[in-house]
């Protein structure tokens, strides 16, 4: 294959964990520090961080280049340009700080032709004159060292990175750097958004989207239901927590039927983990099983999740390719890039994932009925799907508050162990489910731009975010590790995980740092970026009124069931396996092929779409993702950031620099003219002026030369 | 123009409901529908236009689906276009015929848009030339703007089939005399009423006050000229009645070989440095008459080439770039891509989409065009160099280059009159054969080559990337593709302007019209490419190209430090040539794909958001003026379509056109076992019910 030969010049190898941390380090330490440049590079560090080795050096690649100095911690390598830190309010740089988990090739040149791979423990040959640091996000920092007498410092900094790669285990040292950091924050504080580790949150949430035949169940409050699962969650009314106890235990990893998301027409979105088939479930526990899974529906729609999309193997091997093909120094020819990319299989994945959840989409909407999302773990593609669905049918996720709500319910607090998908263990159940989900959520946004209230600079943030080291957000496996480790949960840990030691007194509940806290990472230009400014507002919440729901009858059996399976509904027999025939049980891969109608998108099955075609064609809010080949695109401005030649011009001024000026004149008249009422905004309109698209990119010319002077 | 009863598919409750397990033909079950009586609908026909042949009962297909079921209707020709009168016409409304095309209709394909004929016998499908033995049951149309039509002619009488079909057949295929153009009937009827504001018109070219205004405009007025010598095509008929020359350039010269060998100016740089372009000088086998040539040419080139004030580089563009004959494979390879019969055909190549799209190279070849374009530029710009392009006849790759390179060096060319003055220039003036390279007279299919479409895709790969830096956007690149086909517009339907003089001169004195000669041939299939010239020149050349290499690292330089800097939207302008930044003009060659379409989103979503915030910034401005001077400011209105109209969708504005007709709701197998009816009124009152919220 294309890429095959540059697998040895690409380290993605598990880096090998060893356990004894110490000796080189310590014999190391003195030196650097002792030649600290200044009192202020340690005043940039973070509480527990140690600097191992710094030297001048000069970033290059983009214009105009900028002299600084390269600093080498136990957790990140860092550059710090000339007179940035003094007017700098954050107190990680989110250009150029790359966390050691995330570098993903370190290469050191001399000269023009020498070029030195650097892995884990390998050993500097010559004095490097440049460091050139690939950034499993994409990302590439050049440092050119300067000569004259600094070489030593050039040579010992990049030999620091290479250990301080072999040694790092994020696993130990982020809880530290968090815990006293978390320490340092003055008084009490609301997390930016819920993180759903309380019985209110679950509760708040729960009302918000009027689900009123749900309630939250604390029969996970220890965590002895499953250390994955939230301590709270969604369980119908009317089944009593020790039936909850006992029907999760019938499911894989005691992950079974949850709400995810009510829908104001009367469907509910479940998602649970695959049967667990070995147990043998009395009479009782099967109604149980069976009542929840309904929620008292008489349509019931089973979700294969796995069906049709990319097992976490063909995600990971996707994504390594990608990383490859995006390369800077990538030997694809041009006119071989479309093929390359499609090699890749990435967009493919994609538009899988799309396909689905715009076919779930149509399912959950097109009639009051309860659709559960199953998926073996229950942990992974489940979470897309469940996300995707709520974007493309829920106005609010797609605010900044409502997204970062439902990224923070349906990945962290659900359980997505982010920290092995993201090769933080070394283990090697790799693979970024949650990237190739912020894809297809870049895809949305280009697809439908004036719906969603964050731009791509945010996703962009979200997509750097995973891997810094400074919230537990993305650095553990379940909320039970998490709230283990920020000392929340002080009282049932002893109980419950003896080995652990009691963590620092003077952590409180409410002193957690998430991912939302985006001021550690960015200033505050840069979080303003966040906003969309082709956001309508007019699209956003609320145009889903709640409607009166159908009531939780005591049902009988429901009445249809389907399963969701290869594009069509096929009828089951029963909803759980173990009743009459447990061959039916392994639902994946024993389905028929896709039907040669494939064509026929279930939208126009479920509703024979293009009737309704016109003005308003589908239910307000519903937003329905093309995902045919050509409508797949490439993310460019995340995935080419490595290369120079795409580094600039990333974001074009003219939407903002149209923003800009709106509210200047806005300003300017309202100091003018204080008393002047809005309906003087008297629009003629000419019909005969319309469309005439040339007149508009005059306009905005005018306006762009005007931001760029 | 009243609509008359709804036929075929009707609403999605009405009709039958196959499952697509369905042993019965879709066709046999709207044969029972059959009887519902048509109404005449009007046909509108422009000054001038015949009709030549109709069929009454046609059945068009629905494309969007494999599930066939349509609308019945008339299928007409006439002299101008194919046009299939439905039912549904009565059905637009306001909104939308706002958006209607004024001259073709959504069920028009002009004459010369028609691309290839398929007839389908027996469930096969055959391409339709020549005289038929048997007649179609269905009629498949390709149009060259990848429109596919589809006509169901079982119901249809057979006489009314037989002259349908042999009548479009002929008048879409059958080679055709030049003066036969619709062109001249609609000239003839028509009154030319148009008034253009003298002060923001399009410049023609067409006299020589036009040339030198263009010369004052780029200041290249202190070394070229602009020479009359060619009036009433004395000298030749391939070249226009005006053009610009050196200035040091005798203009015997000229005639010395009807303007072959002779350097014409297109375009001055800011810098002084000009692009020129030369036609070939016919190869000749005889020594002496070799020594002639060399010896012409050496003359010619001194006043071009004066070191160290003036140096030139000659660009060979037909030995060593693009040949005609790849643009032609790569675009019947590309086109395939987007015309599609049903949409099945569409989800099986789906899957390849990008190997496919990258075996036709076409994005290749546009990228090369770029490329070529952006080492001209570099040459001007960075090395103060006079630009000599070369071509058989300067008249297609020449156009296309030198057209690029002044959009991306002068801002004048990206504003709407800016760019189509240049196209006037370059493309019309340049004797860019349109007449042949559309193949409007089905003439030689050989000849057909995209070099315009070419040149327009180009061109919106820069728009794409820098949308701010151009007046016109990717709309009017299509719009303007399209008016390729539509042959009221004399000005892409003539060889050279010496072609279009003559035809539209003697048409007005009602003279007999002999076909005029078509020009010359291009001899661009010929195996052996012209190595004279380059010889002639090339030794030159070599001094001043050390290598090819060094021209590589010039190119990346400068290339690269372009893209390194902001961009000036109001000075020179390169585009991004990376493998991932070429892309496939979607607006062109989707629209017409129900499948591409995207429901309220895409760009038009930010368009109507930034047309709002731009009317709200000009009402603000309007405020802020009155207060300033006290007095009414002049009346700027900001367009504000798009915003009345609930949510487009991205196939605006093209989407309005495609109507969709309903389609039945296909039950899978497992709403089969469902299907009650019951069940599906109660399918839609769910669905009213969310509607209504």
């Amino acid at each position: 294959m294309w890429w095959g030969g540059r697998g040895q010049s690409f380290n993605i190898a598990p880096q090998k964990e060893e356990p004894e941390m110490g000796s080189v380090q310590e014999s190391r330490m003195p030196e650097p520090r002792s030649r600290q440049p200044s009192s202020c590079l340690a005043s940039r560090c973070l509480p527990g961080e140690q600097i191992l080795a710094w030297a001048p050096g000069v970033r290059k690649g983009l214009e105009p280049e900028l002299s600084g100095t390269l600093i080498c911690t136990n957790f990140r390598v860092t550059f710090q340009p000339c007179g940035w830190q003094q007017n700098e309010d954050t107190p990680l740089s989110s250009e150029y700080d790359f966390a050691l988990v995330n570098i993903g090739r370190l290469e050191a040149v001399s000269g023009l032709s020498r070029v030195q791979l650097l892995r884990p423990g390998s050993l500097l040959k010559f004095i490097p004159e440049e460091i050139m640091i690939h950034g499993r996000d994409f990302r590439l920092l050049r440092v050119g060292f300067e000569a004259g007498g600094l070489e030593p410092q050039a040579f010992q900094v990049t030999m620091a990175i290479v250990q301080a790669r072999a040694q790092s285990n994020p696993a130990q040292q982020y809880s530290g750097i968090t815990l006293s950091k978390a320490g340092q924050a003055s008084g009490s504080r609301k997390p930016p958004v819920p993180l759903m580790e309380t019985a209110e949150d679950w509760e708040t949430e729960r009302k918000k989207q009027a689900a009123r035949g749900w309630r939250v169940s604390t029969v996970n409050e220890r965590f002895d239901v499953a250390t994955s699962l939230p301590r709270y969650f969604w369980v119908p009314n009317r089944i009593l927590d020790s039936e909850v106890r006992r029907a999760f235990g019938h499911f894989h990893q005691g992950r079974g039927p949850r709400l995810s998301w009510h829908h104001p027409g009367g469907s509910d979105l479940l998602r649970c983990g695959g049967f667990y088939t070995a147990s043998d479930p009395n009479k009782e526990d099967i109604r149980a099983v069976e009542s929840m899974l309904q929620a008292g529906h008489s349509d019931v729609v089973l979700v294969d999740t796995m069906d049709e999309l990319p097992s976490l193997a063909d995600v990971q091997l996707a994504h390594l390719r990608l990383r490859a093909l995006c390369l800077p120094d990538s030997s694809v020819a041009e006119d071989k890039w479309l093929s390359a990319l499609e090699g890749t299989r990435w967009l493919d994945y994609i538009r899988a994932c799309l396909r689905k959840a715009s076919d779930i989409s149509v399912l959950v909407t097109s009639r009051v009925r309860s659709v559960i999302l199953q998926e073996r773990g229950d942990r992974d593609l489940n979470g897309l799907l469940s996300s995707l669905v709520q974007l493309l049918s829920a106005p609010e996720a797609r605010t900044l508050f409502g997204f970062q709500s439902l990224v923070q319910r349906e990945w962290v607090a659900a359980g997505h162990p982010f920290l092995t998908r993201l090769g933080g263990t070394g283990a090697s159940e790799e693979a970024p489910v949650f990237l190739l989900f912020l894809d297809c959520v870049w895809q949305l946004l280009q697809q439908f731009p004036a719906d969603f209230e964050f731009s791509e600079f945010f996703l962009l943030a979200l997509h750097d975010s995973v891997r810094v080291p400074d919230t537990l957000t993305f650095l553990r496996n379940t909320p039970w590790e998490r709230g283990k480790q920020s000392g929340q949960l002080n009282s049932y840990t002893q109980v419950y995980t003896p080995g652990y030691s009691q963590p620092p007194a003077g952590n409180s509940f409410n002193l957690q740092l998430s991912v939302w806290d985006w001021d550690l990472r960015y200033s505050n230009a840069q979080i303003l970026q966040f906003q969309n400014p082709g956001y309508d507002p007019e699209h956003c919440p609320d145009s889903w009124l709640p409607r009166p729901q159908p009531s939780f009858m005591i049902p009988g059996p429901p009445s249809s069931v389907w399963l969701f399976s290869r594009g069509a509904l096929t009828p089951l027999n029963q909803l759980c396996p173990w009743r009459d025939s447990p061959s039916l049980l392994a639902v994946s891969s024993r389905w028929l092929p896709r039907p040669a109608i494939s064509s026929e998108s279930l939208a126009d099955q479920e509703w024979g779409l293009p009737s309704h075609w016109g003005a308003c064609p589908l239910p307000p809010g519903l937003l329905l993702p093309g995902y045919l080949g050509p409508q797949i695109r490439f993310w460019r401005r995340c995935y080419l950031r490595g290369r120079p030649e795409v580094q600039t011009g990333l974001s074009a001024p003219t939407i903002s620099g149209l923003q800009d000026e709106l509210s200047h004149l806005q300003e300017l008249l309202r100091k003018w003219t204080p008393r002047i009422s809005p309906e003087v905004h008297s629009k003629k309109r000419d019909p005969h002026t319309i469309l005439n698209p040339t007149e508009i990119v005059g306009i905005l010319k005018g306006r762009a030369e005007g931001d760029l002077g | 123009m009243l609509g008359k009863g709804v036929v075929g598919g009707g609403g999605g409750t009405k009709a039958p409901k196959p499952s697509f397990v369905s042993y019965v033909r879709p066709e046999e079950i709207h044969t029972n529908e059959k009887e519902v009586t048509e109404k005449e609908v009007t046909l509108h026909l422009l000054p001038g236009e015949q009709l030549l042949c109709e069929a009454s009962t046609v059945l068009k297909y629905v494309q969007e689906d494999s599930c066939q079921h349509g609308v019945y209707g008339r299928l007409v020709c006439t002299d101008f276009k194919i046009a299939f009168l439905g039912d549904d016409e009565s059905a637009l409304d306001n909104d939308e015929t706002q958006f209607k095309n004024k001259v073709v209709g959504e069920n028009d394909i002009t004459l010369h848009c028609v691309d290839q004929i398929y007839g389908v016998f027996d469930e096969k499908k055959k391409t339709l030339f020549g005289q038929l033995k048997k007649y179609p049951e269905k009629l498949i149309i390709h149009c060259k703007d990848l429109r596919v039509f589809q006509f169901c002619l079982r119901y249809t009488k057979e006489e009314e089939v037989k002259r349908i079909v042999s009548g479009i057949i002929h008048h879409t295929q059958a080679p055709k005399l030049l003066k036969r153009l619709f062109l001249f009937s609609y000239a003839t009827a028509a009154q030319n009423n148009t008034v253009t504001d003298p002060k923001n018109h399009t410049i023609m070219f067409d006299t020589l006050k036009d040339w030198c205004w263009e010369l004052e405009r780029t200041k290249g007025n202190m070394k070229y000229k602009a020479v009359s010598v060619n009036e009433g095509y004395k000298v030749c008929e391939r070249l226009p009645a005006y053009f610009v020359v050196p200035t040091p350039l005798p203009e015997e010269n000229v005639q010395r070989f009807q303007g072959h060998g002779i350097p014409i100016w297109c375009w001055s740089c800011h810098n002084g440095s000009a692009l020129l372009k030369m036609s070939a000088l016919p190869k000749e086998q005889d020594d002496g008459i070799l020594q002639i040539q060399k010896s012409f040419l050496d003359g010619v080139y001194k006043t071009i080439h004066r070191p160290p004030y003036e140096i030139v580089k000659t660009e060979d563009l037909s030995s060593n770039f693009l040949s005609l004959q790849e643009i032609q494979t790569a675009y019947s390879k590309f086109k395939q891509l987007f015309l599609i019969d049903n949409s099945t055909e569409f989800w099986d190549t789906d899957i390849k989409w990008f190997s496919l799209l990258e075996s036709s190279s076409w994005l290749d070849i546009i990228r090369r065009c770029l490329k070529k374009a952006i080492e001209i530029t570099e040459c001007m710009e960075a090395q103060n160099m006079n630009v000599l392009l070369l071509e058989e006849n300067a008249s297609d790759l020449c156009c296309l280059i030198s057209s690029l390179v002044q959009l991306m060096m002068d801002p004048h060319c990206r504003t709407r009159i800016g760019f189509q003055s240049l196209i006037q220039k370059e493309w019309v003036m340049g004797g860019h054969c349109f007449l042949d390279r559309c193949n409007h007279l089905r003439q030689n299919d050989k000849e057909e080559v995209p070099v315009f479409l070419l040149f327009l895709d180009c061109v919106w790969q820069l728009v794409h990337q820098h949308p701010p830096a151009f007046e016109f956007t990717e709309t009017y690149l299509t719009v303007l593709s399209d008016s390729l086909y539509i042959p009221i517009f004399s000005t892409f339907f003539f060889n050279s302007p010496h072609q279009k003089d003559t035809n539209m001169h003697q048409r007005q004195l009602s003279l007999p019209l002999t076909q005029s000669k078509s020009s010359p041939k291009r001899g661009f299939f010929r195996e052996e490419t012209d190595h004279l010239i380059k010889n002639l020149l090339g030794k030159r050349i070599s001094k001043l190209i050390n290598s090819s290499d060094e021209l590589q690292d010039n190119f990346r330089e400068f290339y690269d430090s372009w893209h390194s800097k902001p961009t000036d939207y109001h000075g020179l302008l390169l585009p991004h040539i990376e493998g991932p930044e070429i892309k496939v003009w979607a607006q062109r060659y989707l629209r017409w794909i129900p499948e591409a379409q995207i429901l309220g989103g895409s760009r038009v979503a930010t368009m109507s958001k930034l047309l709002e915030m731009i009317e709200e910034v000009q009402s603000l401005q309007e405020k802020i003026d009155e207060r300033h001077h006290s007095q009414q400011a002049p009346q700027a209105e900001a367009p504000c379509l798009l915003r009345n109209s609930a949510r487009l969708s991205s196939l605006f504005p093209f989407a309005l056109l495609q109507r969709h007709s309903s389609k039945p709701v296909l039950p899978t197998s497992g709403w089969k076992a469902l299907g009650d009816e019951d069940d599906l009124a109660k399918r839609e009152d769910e669905f009213v019910d969310l509607g209504d919220v």
